[in-house]
């Protein structure tokens, strides 16, 4: 009978209590988009800060250098970085996840004669490593490449050096000849220089194997990639390891904010849903003084004529949560490809949350039925 | 055997206004009683009491061994369900349940429902072929009819009925009093506040109030 009874309530109010069942869905449907943003955001403003570029810098204690011709790059080689350090540092500390990283030996060679920075590096790693940059031609996808080169773009108007073109690099009497793969547009101090495969470059300046600089792009918050540094640190004592604090920093402070932003939106449309149930509550429980006076006369305890209508904003609730987080979905994946520029899929505990959250909420904004429990059958009855 | 109902120096105040003053009277079970006197008499107010729609403020109404006086909220809720089936002038239906369902909602607060018990109730009274009427698709003394099943569905110790023929043609009348008629032939405890001498006349005892007060208590002829 309860089952009945609800049915036949909920088909006999269905005016009023559509107009509370549109606010519920339309609360529920922001909630759980915001909702599954709060969830995704921290993954997709890491992706975000990644596109930036490197997060950590490792470089040997007296700083990473630019070895000129004749110059002697470093008294101690027990400073210097080696591929052999990185790749085994690398295997060592696999978590979180380093996205790109790459080491680099800076050269100032000549072309024709021009003073350029030639870079040694992991040309493979380039792309991942820097994904803001743009390239005219094509990335290299080995780093064990050794005939081709990156050219930056103010470098590459400078030499007069174009996709496909072979340039010659020169230092102290030795010579590399390299084919243009790409011209790099960076937006930085990149453009000036050419990145070329690292053991080529060893052998243009014919010194020891070292390197004067590893950069990586590791994924995670502002917080795990500090303390990621500083296991790197821990794991190398000779080197300084330090995180790129402008972006780790706005990446955290962003967060903070986008969390703070989100989690006051969601409490503003709770509020306004439970007004919104609040207000057709109100007139629902004018409109049903005289029954509930006559369940009373006819032995209905006031808990289980309220069961009842608790029972109806409670299927309220559920029914438009359930709409909502559906509706949800598509309002995320609209924010995401807007605003993130990338998909958001749903969470499924998203589902049970905002549906719960819609319970309580329709169950606050009942609380004018309340008043119902105040009514006098008798009082009623007569008509007053 | 002790009177069903037992009312003895029963007072009702409404601020400055006296309800009812001293009242004292008994009704053995089986009886009809019809209950008269002008408006604001005090009938309404009594059948309230009794019913425990309503408390005194002072005086005891002892319904089957019950005070309603002493009862509380709780009390006076499983009163109502068990021990009393009530049957108004405006018939009180809720709109949206069908005849059927208007009788069952009386057993759902009572205990449990049974669908055939309240169908055989509702056959009863007349209202076979339209049990799954809504009350805006009967008729006056269809209507009326519904509450005579519900007062009955819980088959309770007093039937108490105020003015049920006020809203009603005189057939539907007809009607509705030879149901009541029927209800006291089964030996039902009723009791019936009524305007109408030809209609009190119908009862076993007529009991008149004036201004509150036990004017007369007279058997009818």
């Amino acid at each position: 009978m309860f089952g009945r009874l609800l049915w036949k309530m909920l088909r006999s109010n269905r005016g009023r209590l559509a107009v509370a069942l549109v606010a519920v869905i339309s609360g529920a449907t922001v909630i759980s988009a915001l909702l599954d943003l709060q969830f995704d955001i921290e993954r997709k403003l890491t992706q975000e800060f990644r596109a930036l570029g490197p997060n950590i810098v490792v470089s040997a204690k007296s700083g990473g250098q630019v070895v000129t011709p004749g110059a002697t790059v470093a008294s101690n080689s027990a400073d210097l970085l080696t591929e052999s350090v990185i790749e085994h540092t690398l295997e060592a500390h696999r978590t979180p996840e380093v996205v790109a990283s790459a080491p680099f030996l800076f050269v100032v060679a000549r072309v024709a004669g021009t003073p350029v920075v030639a870079a040694g590096t992991w040309l493979d790693q380039l792309a991942k490593l820097n994904p803001t940059w743009r390239i005219q031609g094509d990335w290299i996808a080995s780093r064990d490449d050794a005939d081709q080169c990156l050219v930056g773009r103010k470098a590459a108007q400078q030499l007069g050096a174009v996709r496909d073109a072979r340039i010659g690099l020169d230092y102290l009497g030795r010579h590399a000849q390299l084919r243009v793969a790409g011209v790099i547009d960076s937006g930085g101090e990149e453009d000036n220089q050419i990145f070329m495969n690292l053991p080529a470059a060893w052998n243009l300046t014919g010194e020891q194997p070292y390197i004067s600089l590893w950069q990586l792009s590791v994924s995670g918050t502002s917080a795990s990639i500090g303390d990621y540094a500083a296991q790197l640190g821990a794991a190398l004592p000779g080197y300084d390891v330090r995180p790129i604090r402008a972006v780790t920093q706005a990446e955290g402070s962003l967060l903070d904010r986008t969390r703070l932003l989100i989690a006051s939106m969601v409490v503003l449309i709770l509020v306004l849903t439970a007004l919104c149930v609040l207000a057709t509550m109100m007139a629902l429980a004018m409109e049903r003084r005289k029954n509930v006076g006559l369940m009373k006369a006819l032995g209905g305890s006031i808990a289980r004529i309220m069961s009842l209508f608790l029972a109806e904003v409670g299927v309220l609730g559920a029914v438009g949560g359930l709409i909502g987080c559906a509706a949800g979905v598509a309002l995320a994946r609209w924010m995401g490809e807007r605003v993130f520029n990338a998909s958001i899929a749903p969470r499924w505990e998203v589902f049970p949350l905002t549906i719960v959250l819609m319970i309580v909420v329709a169950l606050a904004g009942a609380l004018p039925l309340r008043l119902l429990g105040k009514v006098k059958p008798a009082v009623i009855l007569r008509g007053e | 055997m002790a009177p069903l109902v037992q009312i003895d120096n029963l007072r009702k105040e409404f601020g400055n206004v006296r309800a009812l003053d001293g009242v004292s009277f008994n009704v053995d079970s089986g009886e009809w009683i019809a209950i008269m006197g002008p408006s604001g008499s005090g009938k309404t107010t009594l059948i309230n009491i009794l019913g425990g729609l309503d408390t005194p403020t002072s005086g005891c109404a002892i319904v089957d061994g019950t005070d309603v006086a002493r009862l509380d909220e709780g009390g006076l809720t499983r009163f109502r369900a068990e021990k009393i089936g009530f049957i108004f002038q405006q018939f009180h239906l809720v709109p949206y349940l069908t005849a059927l369902e208007n009788v069952m909602l009386a057993q759902y607060f009572h205990s449990t429902t049974d669908e055939r018990e309240a169908r055989t109730e509702l056959e009863r009274v007349g209202l076979g072929d339209r049990l799954d009427h809504l009350p805006g698709e009967l008729s006056g003394g269809e209507q009326q009819r519904v509450p005579v099943a519900r007062a009955l569905i819980n088959h309770p110790k007093l039937l108490l009925a105020d003015e049920p023929t006020g809203n009603l043609d005189e057939a539907n009348e007809k009607l509705v009093l030879q149901l009541m008629s029927e209800l006291h032939n089964e030996g039902h405890t009723i009791l019936m506040v009524t305007h109408a001498p030809e209609i009190g006349a119908l009862a076993d005892r007529r009991i008149d109030l004036a201004h509150g007060r036990l004017a007369q208590v007279k058997a009818s002829v």
